[in-house]
């Protein structure tokens, strides 16, 4: 079975005595180790898909399987257990905490986790890859908007997940900076076999993906591989 | 450490909140200081008169004295197991009392065997009890200290006062011992034997009569006891036996004394709830505005929580603990000051004057309890409002 199984997916919102079909039915079979790009246009249920797939919300109707677990017999509590463990974030405004410092926030995901290894060191480790150990005891309005990002990614690894979502990750730095953080992203996909979904409006970003998934009205429009995406050893 | 640095971020904001409740905490220990001192004397009182019947003149008897034969009448009495002669005086006669907390110095003349059967057991710091030999005197914690007397030292009683009239007597007791603190009556006390107090009490008659009456077959009052361990309604069914039996005396039934003590208590104990209440109400709101302000602030931070693993109980737990440290912390310096007002003010009461605070462990139980405890439920409904935030919506707050 595939890492991640979405079937007949849907989210659905009243708002009045309107029905909004964020997402509509979608079906889709993610690998282990794929690196996919999610694009569309805004309201094309891009984000939606990514927050139901992250557990964070429930899905109108539908299945939805993350490592063979149906995740709609979880309850609120497994829920929020499977997202530390399997399931890391990434978002466009970095979302670190401003009262942490670099190693903190890495760390941050540990707390609600029960973990024998020892994670500062981990922590370090992942510092370390995303070329940031010069900046461990630094805050996060002490950094660039492209160190910040590579902070949020690694404290998306910190537990070592078999799936990382990312919203928009490049959409709050400069071009270079996107470039380097994709290059970090299909380093960490090629090195750990992670999963990365990865919902985008840049399109050079989404050329770099393995796979491109676009949405429109809460439907799979197309889903196609893509061949010079990154190079599978 | 991320909590001191959430409570640090905005310092204005949490002094405030903290002074709020420093307020509170430092009412309440003042005030319950002062309660938990008065409480002690009336439980002095308590301890004393529930544990004997106060036998003195019929109503209507101008003149506090009783033939000394009728504390042999009293021990016919079913139930009496013993009974003292009693006479108290004023050691400072025509001193001008002021509104104190403590009680005014009296001499208090009594068999040393008595001490054997109150509930109020003296206990000598310094020295030794009375052993019935005329002359000696046992002081009180606070009366030594007012005229500097220890063990050896000689003092007139009564005290001679500045404007004494010609004909003043008063006489020189040897001090045999003083007392340890009871923080209740007998620190104000001078005790010293029958014989010495009949004498004092010839002393105290008008001169015309004072040839006339033999002291030494009068008493003031006695102090009758039921066997050892006798309850309240026993001894209350002891006085009722006494004024049934014996003429021309009358016996108090000790419930009525005791009562009239705790309803003085309660005033104190109606205080101290009314501080608490003002805690309550000061320190509770600051607390509870400042976490709905953080919960406010910190909608993206609670989203991402939860986004990497935070459950709901997780996040309440952060902002109750978060909520429960404010209240401690206030607490901690409110009673801390709270303290060293009471010691600045207890040691600069002069000698011979009763403290006026008085702090225990239980009202440091009830202070530093009380805050946390404030604190603690007044971050429900913040910690309840940041768990329960939908963490999609949370994490695209503006």
């Amino acid at each position: 079975m595939a890492a991640i199984r979405l079937e007949e997916l849907r989210k659905h919102y009243k708002r009045g005595s309107e029905v909004i079909r964020a997402l509509d039915g979608v079906t889709l079979d993610i690998e282990k180790g794929e690196f996919v790009a999610v694009v569309g246009r805004s309201g094309s249920g891009k984000t939606t898909m990514l927050d139901l797939v992250g557990l964070l919300l429930r899905p109108t109707s539908g299945r939805l399987f993350i490592d063979d677990v149906d995740t709609a017999k979880l309850s609120d509590s497994d829920r929020a257990h499977m997202r530390a463990l399997k399931v890391g974030f990434v978002f466009q405004e970095y979302n670190l905490l401003p009262g942490l410092n670099v190693l903190e926030n890495v760390m941050l995901p540990l707390r609600y986790v029960k973990k024998t290894e020892d994670g500062r060191a981990h922590a370090m480790e992942l510092l370390e890859r995303v070329d940031l150990t010069d900046r461990v005891r630094h805050r996060p309005s002490e950094l660039s908007g492209g160190q910040q990002q590579r902070v949020a990614i690694a404290r998306s690894m910190i537990n070592r997940p078999s799936l990382i979502l990312l919203d928009e990750p490049t959409g709050a730095v400069d071009t270079e900076t996107a470039d380097q953080l994709v290059a970090l992203l299909k380093r960490l996909n090629k090195e750990d076999q992670v999963t990365i979904i990865v919902v985008t409006h840049d399109l050079d970003v989404a050329g770099q993906a393995r796979r491109n998934i676009r949405l429109k009205d809460g439907k799979v429009m197309t889903d196609q591989r893509v061949e010079a995406g990154v190079s599978v050893a | 450490m991320e909590m001191l640095r959430n409570i640090a971020r905005r310092k204005l904001r949490s002094v405030l909140t903290i002074s709020g409740i420093v307020i509170g905490i430092l009412a309440l220990t003042t005030m319950g200081a002062i309660a938990e001192n008065f409480n002690a004397l009336l439980d002095g009182g308590v301890q004393y008169y529930s544990s004997n019947v106060q036998v003195g003149p019929p109503d209507g008897q101008s003149a506090s004295l009783l033939p000394i034969s009728k504390i042999d009448e009293i021990k016919q009495v079913q139930g009496v197991a013993a009974a003292f002669p009693g006479y108290g005086f004023l050691a400072k006669p025509g001193s001008v009392s002021t509104v104190s907390f403590g009680l005014p110095d009296e001499i208090i003349a009594g068999d040393p065997a008595e001490n054997d059967w109150g509930q109020l057991k003296l206990s000598t710091a310094q020295g030794h009890y009375l052993t019935g030999t005329a002359g000696e005197v046992v002081l009180g914690d606070t009366i030594s200290k007012e005229f500097k007397k220890k063990v050896g030292d000689t003092i007139d009683l009564p005290v001679k006062p500045s404007d004494a009239k010609p004909d003043f007597v008063n006489h020189p007791f040897s001090v045999v011992g003083i007392l340890n603190v009871t923080r209740t009556a007998p620190d104000t006390f001078a005790y010293i034997n029958v014989t010495d107090g009949q004498m004092l009490l010839k002393d105290s008659l008008p001169i015309a009569i004072r040839s006339q009456i033999d002291t030494s077959q009068i008493t003031e009052a006695i102090d009758v006891y039921g066997p050892r361990g006798s309850s309240l309604s026993q001894l209350d069914a002891l006085a009722d036996r006494i004024n049934a039996q014996i003429t021309g005396v009358k016996a108090i039934r000790p419930s009525v004394i005791v009562n009239s003590f705790k309803s003085g208590g309660a005033i104190f104990t109606a205080i101290t709830t009314a501080a608490a209440l003002l805690a309550l109400i000061i320190g509770g709101l600051s607390v509870v505005n400042t976490m709905f302000m953080a919960v406010a602030e910190r909608v993206r931070e609670i989203g991402l929580k939860k986004a990497v693993g935070a459950t709901t109980r997780n996040i309440m737990g952060e902002f109750l603990l978060e909520a429960t440290f404010i209240g401690a912390l206030g607490g901690v310096i409110g009673y801390g000051i709270g303290v060293l007002i009471t010691v600045i003010a207890n040691g600069t009461t002069p000698p011979g004057q009763s403290t006026l605070f008085l702090i225990t462990v239980r009202l440091t139980a009830l202070s530093l309890g009380f805050a946390i405890a404030l604190g603690a439920v007044a971050g429900i409904l913040p910690a309840w409002r940041a768990a329960r935030l939908d963490p999609v919506t949370a994490l695209r707050n503006e």
